[in-house]
């Protein structure tokens, strides 16, 4: 199994290259191309035509296109990925302090929208024909006929203002001072430093977000796994199981659930690639500081080299989720490993 | 000492009785044949016993009870105790009934621990129950999937689960019939010997009476959710009473002795929508011996011998004495014309599939080089087991698949390479019927336009008249009522569905028919009406025919020349009667001896072969 895994992600890795130079170079045909000047943003209004012109060589935007995307590949290659022309800072260490909040954010939202989907499926399964069936139903038709950033306006209004117990900005109380990062991953790094305080703060700043982000992935889980499930239930070997005397409740979870589980992870590797889009608006709405905040900061400031940098992650975020969807697949479905 | 009883047991779905006043005791360590055609209620029977009744379905009146608890109102928690345990059951269909992404070890030990086995021991339980069943490599067979085993294998496994608890009560419900021949033979010995060195009792549901006779110590023989003939096995088959049962053995064609004709009854067997409107014998409506009181009430089941009952008039048994004595001979094959079809070293190799490293594969030859003609007014039976590359030829012939060596001519003219020209030839000859009437009908289009599809093709301009008349004709000669041409294939039963398949092959007059496996699908007394349709379409239309079917007895029925295939080979052909009456290859005579025979006393199944 794991030589097959490795083989597999080697030969995905092998795919991701030419993907990743198509979107690294469309990305950054069409950034250049927009009639946006990231010089004229980042001078005093009152700058001259030379002082503009002499940036513009220190940025190295003087040079023909090609030239200047193979400079940036060049670099990117030896793990540089630039200087904001907004921040002045390292392009790097900007995405290395947003990705891991991001990941957080969508890691929580994931798991949330994922159990909360898991257990709503396997509800809907059980009362079957049932009330609660129909209630779950129009529940998820709900849940789903509201985009995620209008639920996180929603919550906000709702759990931050007319009944005030959930914070809605930023990642940390201000009244908390910020750990030095171990991993960035703000649970993670308190949990190791011990620090409970932090680590309830962190948590009850991402719960908000991260339910609108699982609002978007949870009921899709719920319907695909009641149907996947309702299918399955049908074949010969779930009867044969309760044949054999083996607990209804053995039956679903044991032979029931991990051959319906399969539709389920493909489309959860789907949302979770969604996710990273979602991310944006949402972390917009509660000031999240992650790459979704980043890019849009980027953007307004026609900060190019950042939006390029941040494209890429995107870009390499959701061939990894891929990546990781397909070694899950091969654990789960031994048809996949093994050769008939 | 009584272990599975019926009083009187009935199952209704709505107003209609689907099992009517059925009633038998099996006695421990007896076999006793539940046997009927699809629709006769048999597979109720272990669906009351596991409730796992359909939707709608609700046992209404009768008892029936297991060690004398009473399985209709027991409690479902005290039932699921008894499942797996004290009843096991062996499936339909193997391969579908092992769940797909456990190893065959991980189900074999949840079983176990579900029998309440502790963790030691039961490993090497499950190998030592492998084992017993002949299974090679027992502790290899844990660690596999059940996609990587053969039905055969899979079926094994099953069993070995079954027998696993020592079950006073095991229900078999068709275990062999997705299986090969060979594969039946031996599913059905190393059960009855399990049974016997284990004194299990079984309950063997089967579509198969001849298979019946040799599995089971007693019969009782199912028609529209009645019993209607009940007796020791052998006594059964040899000497049948009710017009049903006699009907049901004479329309199953015999591997040996002479050749009659096979009899047929009119229609099918009514539907659960028909029971209401039957107030007396279910029968009675396709009864050839049928008097009008038949028809008004219910004849009782009789005894009329000890341990022998049947559910008719003792006027009516005199009656269906006549029917099998009145069967004429099979007609005999009219002198062969011109050749049609002729292959030479016609051969398909399958690559090997390039896996997702890209690496190929080791491939297959579906077909190695072998010759055939056949004749106008032939019909040539292709016979072999799955993977014989049967089906492979037939799709070679009709160019849906491309050879990869020798020569195919239709005619004299060469089509090998399938081009629009070829296409012409081949398709004014040659017409296929698909081995699956439901599948290959389009459901959204009515019988006249189904029947008559091929004049949509090439430049000819037909009129709707002309049409529907042709559908018309189309639908007297395959024996179809004009009736059917506005109706849908949902609305037809499946010997119909066959027949339309073949009228619609017919539209074209075709000079050679290629079936693959056409009357598989079908109960024994369809399968009669559409080989004796093929015949009548030979005297009438001078048509040949490639028949190609696993089953031997059908072949010996309907063609003169027969191939035996095996893994793409052709082993031995020739002479239909000559190769089964003296079979010179070993395959062969394996297969012939793999048929359960006719005559009930003769034993069967054979010695057993090689462990798979």
């Amino acid at each position: 199994m794991s030589r097959i895994a490795l083989l597999l992600l080697f030969r995905r890795t092998l795919l991701a290259i030419p993907i990743l130079l198509c979107v690294s170079a469309l990305v950054f045909v069409i950034l250049r191309l927009l009639p946006a000047d990231p010089v004229a943003m980042s001078l005093p209004p009152g700058a001259s035509a030379a002082d503009m012109e002499k940036l513009r060589q220190a940025f190295g935007l003087d040079r023909p296109l090609p030239v200047q995307y193979v400079i940036w590949l060049g670099k990117l290659a030896t793990g540089d990925l630039g200087v904001s022309i907004y921040f002045r800072r390292s392009v790097a260490e900007l995405i290395a302090t947003a990705l891991p909040a991001t990941l957080e954010l969508v890691a929580v939202g994931l798991a949330l929208g994922v159990a909360l989907g898991v257990a709503g499926g396997l509800a809907m399964f059980a009362w079957r024909g049932r009330a609660g069936e129909q209630a779950l139903d129009l529940g998820a038709a709900g849940l789903m006929a509201i985009p995620e950033f209008l639920w996180a306006i929603l919550l906000i209004l709702l759990f931050g203002v007319a009944w005030p117990v959930m914070p809605f900005i930023g990642r940390l109380s201000p009244d908390i001072a910020l750990p030095a990062p171990l991993t960035g991953f703000l649970l993670l790094d308190s949990l190791a430093r011990l620090r409970l305080d932090v680590f309830a703060s962190a948590l009850a700043h991402l719960a908000l977000p991260a339910v609108a982000l699982a609002i978007g992935v949870a009921p899709l889980v719920m319907r695909v796994l009641r149907s996947s499930l309702l299918d399955v239930i049908q074949e010969d070997y779930v009867t044969q199981a309760r044949l054999r005397g083996i607990p209804e409740r053995t039956v679903v979870v044991r032979h029931a659930l991990r051959n319906a589980a399969l539709p389920t992870i493909s489309l959860i590797g789907v949302q979770a690639g969604f996710m990273f889009g979602g991310t944006v608006l949402v972390e917009m709405i509660f000031a999240y500081p992650g790459l979704g905040n980043l890019m849009v900061d980027a953007v307004r400031n026609h900060d190019l080299p950042v939006i390029q940098a941040v494209g890429l992650v995107y870009c390499v975020l959701v061939l990894g989720i891929n990546a990781a969807v397909d070694v899950l697949y091969l654990a789960v479905n031994p048809r996949l490993r093994t050769p008939a | 000492m009584d272990v599975l009883e019926a009083r009187g047991l009935e199952v209704s779905f709505g107003a209609a009785k689907v099992l009517r006043d059925v009633s038998f005791t099996l006695r421990r360590g007896r076999v006793l044949g539940l046997v009927g055609e699809s629709g006769a209620g048999k597979s109720m029977l272990g669906r009351v016993i596991a409730r796992n009744l359909p939707e709608g379905f609700a046992v209404t009146g009768g008892a029936l009870s297991f060690l004398g608890q009473d399985l209709v109102t027991i409690a479902d928690e005290p039932r699921r105790q008894l499942l797996g345990d004290k009843i096991a059951f062996i499936p339909q269909e193997p391969l579908t009934a092992l769940n797909p992404v456990m190893t065959v070890g991980r189900q074999f030990d949840e079983h176990l621990a579900r029998l309440g086995a502790p963790r030691a021991g039961r490993r090497e339980r499950a190998i030592a129950a492998l084992a017993e069943l002949r299974l090679r490599d027992p502790a290899s067979l844990l660690e596999r999937y059940p996609f990587q085993l053969s039905g055969g294998m899979c079926q094994r496994v099953l069993i070995a689960m079954a027998f696993a608890s020592g079950p006073a009560l095991i229900v078999a419900d068709e275990p062999t019939t997705a299986l090969d021949v060979s594969t039946q033979a031996h599913i059905v010995q190393i059960v009855r010997a399990l049974q016997r060195d284990h004194g299990t009792t079984l309950l063997f549901i089967t579509h198969d009476l001849r298979l019946a006779s040799h599995v089971c110590d007693d019969i009782l023989v199912l028609y529209a959710g009645e019993v209607v003939e009940r007796g020791p096995a052998r006594e059964v088959c040899a000497a049948p009473r009710h017009p049903y049962t006699r009907a049901l053995l004479a329309a199953n064609p015999p591997l040996d002795g002479a050749a009659r004709r096979l009899v047929t009854l009119p229609d099918t067997m009514p539907g659960l929508a028909a029971f209401a409107s039957l107030p007396g014998c279910r029968f009675a409506p396709r009864c050839p011996v049928k008097d009008p009181a038949c028809a008004a009430a219910t004849p009782p089941l009789r005894d009329i011998a000890p341990g022998r009952a049947v559910r008719c008039t003792e006027a009516c048994l005199t009656g269906a004495a006549a029917i099998v004595d009145a069967a004429p001979p099979r007609p005999p094959a009219p002198p062969p014309g011109e050749t049609v079809l002729a292959l030479e070293t016609v051969s398909k190799h399958y690559p090997g599939e390039r896996d997702w490293l890209g690496r190929r594969r080791p491939g297959v030859d579906a077909v190695k080089p072998l010759d055939l003609t056949v004749r106008a007014g032939e019909f040539v039976g292709v016979v072999g087991e799955s993977g014989s590359g049967k089906s492979t030829l037939a799709k070679l012939v009709m160019g849906l698949e491309a050879a990869t060596g020798g020569r195919i001519a239709v005619d004299g003219k060469d089509v090998t390479v399938n081009d629009p020209a070829a296409r012409r030839v081949r398709l004014g000859a040659l017409q296929m019927v698909f081995q699956d009437p439901q599948s290959a009908l389009n459901p959204r289009r009515p019988v006249s336009r189904l029947i008559t599809q091929a004049m949509e093709a090439g430049d000819g301009r037909w009129s709707e008249a002309e049409r529907v008349a042709r559908a018309r004709a189309l639908l007297e000669e395959t024996g179809l009522s004009p009736d059917l041409l506005g109706r849908y294939p949902s609305q037809l039963s499946g010997g119909q569905k066959q027949r339309v398949n073949i009228a619609r092959a017919l539209c074209v007059t075709p000079r050679l028919l290629v079936a693959d496996e056409i009357v598989s699908g079908l109960d024994v007394s369809v399968q009669a009406q559409i080989l004796n349709l093929l015949l009548d379409l030979r005297r009438e239309r001078g048509i040949g025919l490639v028949f190609i079917s696993h089953d031997l007895a059908v072949v010996r029925y309907l063609c003169d020349r027969v191939v035996v295939m095996r893994h793409g080979e052709v082993v031995e052909s020739g002479d239909t009667d000559t190769v089964f009456a003296a079979p010179r290859h070993p395959y062969t005579r394996a297969l012939l001896a793999a048929v359960p025979p006719e005559d009930p006393d003769r034993p069967w199944p054979p010695e057993p072969g090689p462990a798979a």
